[in-house]
C-alpha cells in the first residue's frame, strides 16, 4: 500500500468525506502529501517546546502527541505501545525514532498554513456563476503532517502506515 | 403520612441513582406506593389505584407521547435523508480554517436538532458528523461534545414535545408554556455561544491520535438539496410564528422533509420505514411518560395532596428573592436523576407545587423549564450527555464539569425571569 492509498483511507474515514468519489480523495491525498514534502524541505528554526508525559494510552484511543499554542506534549506510554506494535510487525522502529516523528508531526501543525493548503487543494464549497467559495478539506492537514514527520524524522515506516495499523487497518 | 410519602420518594431516588431500577419502573412503583400511603382504594372510583393511577394516569401524557413520536419521526428523516449531515458538512467546508466558526456552526445545527427531538437522538443527529468534524479541525474533545449538548439545550425551549409535556404534566395552557420558553431561549442561546467561544478561544489543538476501536462505517448519504435544509425551521415557524398547534406543526415538518428529499415513487416506502424506526427511537421517552403520568396521578390523589401540601408549603421559599436563591442553590438536585429532574420525580414535585397552589402555575412551569436547561446538558446520566461525551472520547463527568457553570447561569436567568414575571 502506498502513502497515497493510506491517505485516501484516512480521508475516507474523516467525517464530511464519506460520499466523495475516490478520484477526488486521491487527488487531495496527492496534493496534501506534496505539501508535506515541500514543508519538510523549508528551513525553519524548529523551535518548539516539548513536554513528555504519561497518560496518552486509553482503551479506546491512543494519543501519541498533541500540539497546542506552540507546545508539543508527547505521551511516553503511547510510544511504548507503538514500539510493541512495530516489534510485532518486524518494523525497524525504535522508541526514540518514534518520539522524533511524533514531535515532527506536531511541529508540522505549528508550521503549516491551512489556508495555503486549502488553496492548493482547490475544493469549491459553493459556486455562484463565476464566483467560487473555497472550501476546507478536513483531514488534509493530518496527511501533510504525517508526510512532514516521515521526511523530518527519517522513520523507517510511514506514520500513515503506523496510524492505519494501530487502528486495526492491516 | 406526608413524611412517609417523602421518605418513599427518597427511596425511589436512591433506587434510580443506584440503577437498581430503571427510572420508568421506579416511578411506577413510587406511584403505587404513594397511592397506597394516601389511602386510595384499589378499585371502584376515579381516585382508585387501578382506575385513577394505572388506567387514567398511564394515558395522561398521551399528547406528549404523540408529539415525541412525531419529533422522533422528523429526526429520523433528517438523519436518513442526509439533512443533518449536509448541514454539518457545509459548516466544516465553509469554516474549517477556524475551529470557533465550525463549533458555532455545529452549535447552530444542534439548536435545530434539539428543537425537533430530544435526548440521545438529537445529540446523534448533530453529533455523528459534528463531533469528529470539530475534533478534526482542532476543537478539544470535551468542548466538541459540550458544544453539541449546549446546542441541544438551547434548542430545548423551542422543542414542541417539551411544550406539550410541560402543558400536559402541569395542566398549563400551551400558550403559557410557549410564552415562558420564548423568553428562556435568548438566555440559553447567549450562554451557549459564550460556552463555545470561551472553550475554543485558546486556539486549535491538533493531535496524532488513533481510535483503537474501529468506528462503525457511517452510512454514505448524498447531500440533501439546499431547500430541504430548512426542514427543522418548518415546525418552529408554524408553531411559534403562526400559532399552529403542535401535532400539525410537526406533521408539516415531516411532510416537508419527505417531499423535498424523496422521489415520488419512493415516498410511501421512506415514510413508513422512517415512521417505524421512529417508534423505536421514541420508545424510551414514551415509557417514561407513561410512568410520569401515573406518578402525577398519584400525587394528585386527595389523600396525597392533603398530606403533602402542608409540608411542601412550609418548606417552599416565599417571595421572589428567596424563590430564586433557594431553587438556584438546589440546582444539583436535578442531576443524577435527582428529585428535581422533571423527567423523573421532579414531575411529581411539580405536581405537588401545582395542586397545592403553592406557586402560580406559570411559576412552576418556569421553575421546571429552568431545571430542564441544566439536566438536559449536564446530567452525566442523561442519555444525550453519555452519548455525546463517549462519542467525543471523554467521560460524561467531564462533560458535566465543562458545561455545568454555564447551564447553572441559564437556570439562574430562568428563575429570575420566573420570579419577576409571576411571583
Amino acid at each position: 500500500m502506498t502513502d497515497v492509498d493510506l491517505a485516501v483511507r484516512l480521508l475516507r474515514t474523516t467525517p464530511t468525506h464519506e460520499n466523495r468519489p475516490e478520484s477526488q480523495l486521491r487527488e487531495w491525498a496527492g496534493k496534501a502529501l506534496a505539501y508535506g514534502d515541500e514543508l519538510a524541505g523549508i528551513e525553519d528554526d524548529g523551535e518548539i517546546r516539548v513536554v513528555d508525559r504519561e497518560g496518552g494510552a486509553g482503551s479506546r484511543e491512543l494519543l501519541l502527541a498533541e500540539h497546542h499554542r506552540g507546545t508539543v506534549t508527547v505521551y511516553s506510554d503511547s510510544l511504548r505501545r507503538v514500539e510493541e506494535l512495530a516489534r510485532a510487525k518486524g518494523w525497524p522502529v525504535t522508541r526514540e525514532a518514534l518520539r522524533t516523528a511524533a514531535v515532527a508531526h506536531e511541529l508540522a501543525h505549528h508550521l503549516l498554513d491551512v489556508r495555503e493548503l486549502n488553496r492548493r487543494l482547490g475544493h469549491t464549497a459553493l459556486r455562484f456563476g463565476p464566483v467560487r467559495v473555497r472550501g476546507h478539506v478536513a483531514g488534509a492537514e493530518e496527511i501533510a503532517a504525517h508526510r512532514f514527520a516521515h521526511r523530518r524524522s527519517g522513520l523507517a515506516v510511514s506514520p500513515l502506515l503506523i496510524t492505519t495499523a494501530l487502528a486495526g487497518g492491516n | 403520612m406526608g413524611i412517609a410519602i417523602l421518605v418513599l420518594m427518597a427511596v425511589g431516588v436512591v433506587l434510580m441513582l443506584t440503577r437498581v431500577l430503571p427510572t420508568a419502573f421506579a416511578l411506577v412503583f413510587l406511584a403505587i406506593g404513594i397511592a397506597l400511603l394516601a389511602g386510595a382504594p384499589l378499585d371502584g372510583t376515579d381516585d382508585s389505584i387501578l382506575t385513577g393511577v394505572l388506567q387514567t394516569g398511564s394515558a395522561a401524557l398521551a399528547s406528549t407521547m404523540l408529539a415525541v413520536l412525531l419529533g422522533s419521526w422528523l429526526g429520523t428523516l433528517m438523519d436518513e435523508t442526509g439533512i443533518a449531515g449536509t448541514l454539518v458538512r457545509k459548516i466544516v467546508e465553509f469554516g474549517g480554517e477556524r475551529p470557533s466558526i465550525v463549533a458555532l456552526g455545529v452549535f447552530a445545527v444542534s439548536i435545530l436538532c434539539g428543537s425537533i427531538t430530544g435526548s440521545a437522538p438529537a445529540a446523534m443527529l448533530a453529533g455523528v458528523v459534528g463531533i469528529p468534524a470539530m475534533i478534526a479541525v482542532g476543537v478539544r474533545p470535551v468542548a466538541a461534545g459540550g458544544t453539541v449538548l449546549m446546542g441541544i439545550s438551547a434548542g430545548s425551549p423551542l422543542e414542541l414535545p417539551v411544550w406539550q409535556f410541560l402543558s400536559d404534566a402541569l395542566g398549563a395552557p400551551v400558550a403559557d408554556v410557549k410564552a415562558i420558553m420564548i423568553k428562556l431561549f435568548p438566555m440559553a442561546l447567549v450562554v451557549g455561544i459564550a460556552y463555545v467561544l470561551v472553550r475554543t478561544r485558546r486556539g486549535a489543538r491538533h493531535a496524532w491520535a488513533v481510535k483503537l476501536e474501529r468506528p462503525k462505517a457511517r452510512v454514505r448519504r448524498g447531500d440533501a438539496p439546499w431547500y430541504a435544509l430548512i426542514t427543522p425551521l418548518v415546525p418552529i415557524v408554524l408553531a411559534l410564528g403562526l400559532a399552529v398547534p403542535i401535532v400539525p406543526s410537526l406533521l408539516a415538518g415531516v411532510v416537508y422533509a419527505l417531499v423535498t428529499t424523496t422521489k415520488w415513487g419512493e415516498l410511501n416506502g421512506r415514510a413508513l420505514r422512517s415512521l417505524y424506526k421512529a417508534f423505536q427511537v421514541a420508545a424510551p421517552p414514551i415509557a417514561l411518560f407513561v410512568a410520569i403520568g401515573m406518578l402525577l396521578a398519584a400525587v394528585k390523589l386527595p389523600g396525597a395532596k392533603n398530606a403533602l401540601t402542608p409540608i411542601v408549603s412550609a418548606i417552599s421559599p416565599s417571595g421572589g428573592l428567596w424563590f430564586v436563591v433557594v431553587f438556584v442553590v438546589l440546582v444539583p438536585l436535578c442531576l443524577f436523576r435527582g428529585p428535581l429532574n422533571v423527567f423523573g420525580l421532579g414531575a411529581g414535585v411539580a405536581g405537588v407545587l401545582v395542586t397545592g397552589g403553592i406557586y402560580p402555575l406559570p411559576a412552576v412551569v418556569g421553575l421546571m423549564a429552568s431545571y430542564n436547561q441544566v439536566f438536559s446538558v449536564s446530567d452525566p446520566t442523561s442519555t444525550q450527555t453519555v452519548w455525546a461525551a463517549q462519542y467525543a472520547g471523554v467521560r460524561p463527568e467531564r462533560a458535566m464539569v465543562s458545561t455545568l457553570p454555564y447551564t447553572w447561569v441559564v437556570a439562574l436567568g430562568g428563575m429570575v425571569l420566573t420570579a419577576v414575571s409571576y411571583l
